[in-house]
């Protein structure tokens, strides 16, 4: 499977009067645009505002950030299965509007969390911060239970990056980036010196406001199988919206996934990227049994001799994380785990739930309990009525001034486990 | 399948009583882990991971979790995950003790703990 992905570089987002990119800015028709992403009956409202890198503002609570792409070639269209026919994607050629992010923003429950600041020390800890982001805060009719909310916000997250996304369809793009995995015989052959190399995606699925769906199917019912890492970059994963921000993926971080990227970046070079094996994280233990036992059997059917095994989420996933990570090492494959750690606000803590000898090949992506300080910010959109109800914050952790002292689990992919984060480590 | 659901969340007690032993413990989180360990103890077995969710524990004051109407020997791998459940959690609530939800707060995080369960037993009748 080939896919061209065509990236156009935008330089500033602005209200236009009609929904186009030109000389590097995407206008938006907003009354259009508010058209299209409506007619829910759920929804009671949509607001749309913009905000920019390095403005003072606060953007809170998050619920999915995700990012403008259209199809242009091949089978299929953006985010199948959820907005558009469930057709397989993952060739041909899609344009992605880089730079630029729908963040879907506002209360489904009541102890929501998520933060973006797009300026200060908050926005060190978030790569969101960086981009030019169109924040849409949707309103439902009153008395709507949590299901029909989570899935009704969802819902005009896809629609608008959708929408957004068709801006891009005629233009030429600034880059053009072509991934491409072979048939699995045919890429051994191509390449039989070099490691065959996997990755098992682990995506969280355990319920509301902790779901992932692939094609449209709520993943905590599928068994474990294999993906074409093109179809991810098409929109085929996305996140069911999230109520733990360090550490949910976002669409956005499917769409994106660095794992996949730098796989595909040494592909052919230093390893031979063979495929994903996606697999899931349920409640049930006879679920995370089954799940790994067939993770580690893909694994070792595709002949890998080395794996990558990224996680999603707290608590439970970290034994899915260990059994993944032994059943696959006892299959004779190497093993890399990528994770995040609560180890306490001193970080000496135990890091995870569960650990095993055979996890001998770690990556953190920092530790979720550090705290920090986030200041007053002049304007905030989505609420700051339940940022003392935010995840890591503490009661009365929304000062007078406007500050916010939190837990930097409380920042959206601060501590994102398949690397999406802006922390890292340097050796001296 | 028979299970027990052991549990300190009204509306889990409220769908589940009919249909399953319900063991509801008027208590803590904790309580409920700590009820959870006692029944593994007499030879139960964990059939959900009891961290489920995102939600910290020193966040959501609900917990429901799935064991084994049967009793057998001691299973020494529910033991093992019960017990560093515990110690998870006991960390959390050592870092900040959970605070006092509105009324409107606590029937959300009920709401999501009932999801969370749910989603088990939805797989269990599989």
């Amino acid at each position: 499977m080939r896919l061209e992905l065509g990236n156009i570089f935008i330089k500033d987002v602005q209200f236009g009067d009609s929904t186009k990119v030109e000389g590097g800015v995407l206008y938006i028709n907003k009354d259009e645009m508010l058209k299209e992403i409506g007619g829910d009956e759920h929804i009671k409202s949509i607001d749309i505002d913009i905000t920019r890198p390095g403005d003072e503002v606060r953007i809170t609570p998050v619920k999915d950030v995700i990012e403008p792409r259209v199809k242009v070639e091949g089978s299929g269209a953006i985010f199948p299965g959820t907005v558009n026919k469930v057709t397989t994607v993952g060739s041909g050629r899609t344009h992605a509007l880089k730079n630029v992010a729908v963040v879907t923003a506002g209360r489904i429950v009541g102890f929501q969390e998520g933060i973006i600041d797009m300026s200060g020390p908050g926005a060190e800890y978030t790569p969101f911060s960086e981009l030019n982001n169109v924040v849409v805060v949707a309103d439902v009719v009153d008395g709507l239970k949590q299901h029909a909310h989570e899935e009704a916000v969802r819902m005009v997250g896809f629609k608008a990056a959708a929408y957004l996304g068709e801006a891009g369809r005629e233009v030429t793009p600034d880059e053009v980036k072509v991934y491409e995995t072979e048939p699995l015989l045919d890429s051994v052959k191509k390449y039989p010196d070099l490691p065959k190399v996997g990755y098992v995606y682990m995506l969280q699925t355990q319920g509301l406001l902790h779901d992932t769906y692939v094609y449209g199917v709520d993943a905590k019912k599928i068994v474990p199988t294999i993906i074409y890492p093109t179809e991810v970059m098409d929109g085929a994963i996305v996140s069911g919206n999230c109520v733990s921000a360090c550490d949910k993926n976002p669409t956005y971080v499917h769409m994106n996934n660095p794992i996949i990227e730098d796989l595909y970046e040494k592909h052919g070079k230093e390893l031979n990227f063979v495929g994903v094996i996606i697999t899931n994280e349920n409640v049930y233990l006879a679920d995370k049994m089954r799940s790994s036992d067939w993770s580690a059997k893909l694994a070792g059917f595709l002949g890998l001799d080395g794996a990558i095994v990224s996680q999603e989420g707290f608590g439970n996933p970290d034994t899915d994380l260990i059994m993944n990570c032994v059943k696959v090492e006892n299959e004779g494959i190497k093993t890399v785990i990528v994770t995040d750690e609560y180890a306490g606000r001193d970080g000496a803590s135990q890091s995870l739930a569960d650990a095993d000898p055979k996890a001998d090949a770690v990556v953190t992506n920092g530790n979720a309990n550090e705290v920090i300080v986030l200041p007053p910010m002049k304007k905030i959109i989505g609420s700051t009525d339940y940022v003392d109800t935010i995840a890591g914050g503490f009661a009365g952790s929304l000062r007078e001034d406007g500050s916010i002292e939190v837990e930097i689990q409380a920042i959206t992919a601060s501590t994102n486990e398949v690397g999406f984060v802006k922390l890292s480590s340097k050796g001296f | 399948m028979k299970a027990v659901v052991i549990t300190n969340n009204l509306k889990v007690k409220q769908k589940y009583d009919k249909e399953y032993d319900v063991e509801f413990v008027d208590g803590s989180l904790l309580d409920v882990l700590i009820t959870v360990r006692d029944r593994i103890h007499e030879g139960h077995k964990l059939l959900t991971h009891p961290l489920t969710g995102s939600v910290k524990p020193n966040e959501t004051p609900y917990k429901s979790v799935l064991i084994s109407c049967d009793k057998g020997d001691l299973d020494l791998d529910s033991l093992l995950m019960i017990s560093s459940n515990i110690e998870t959690a006991q960390k959390f609530i050592n870092i900040k003790k959970p605070i006092e939800w509105k009324e409107k707060i606590l029937a959300d995080f009920m709401e999501i703990d009932l999801d969370l369960i749910n989603s088990g037993i939805e797989s269990m009748q599989q």
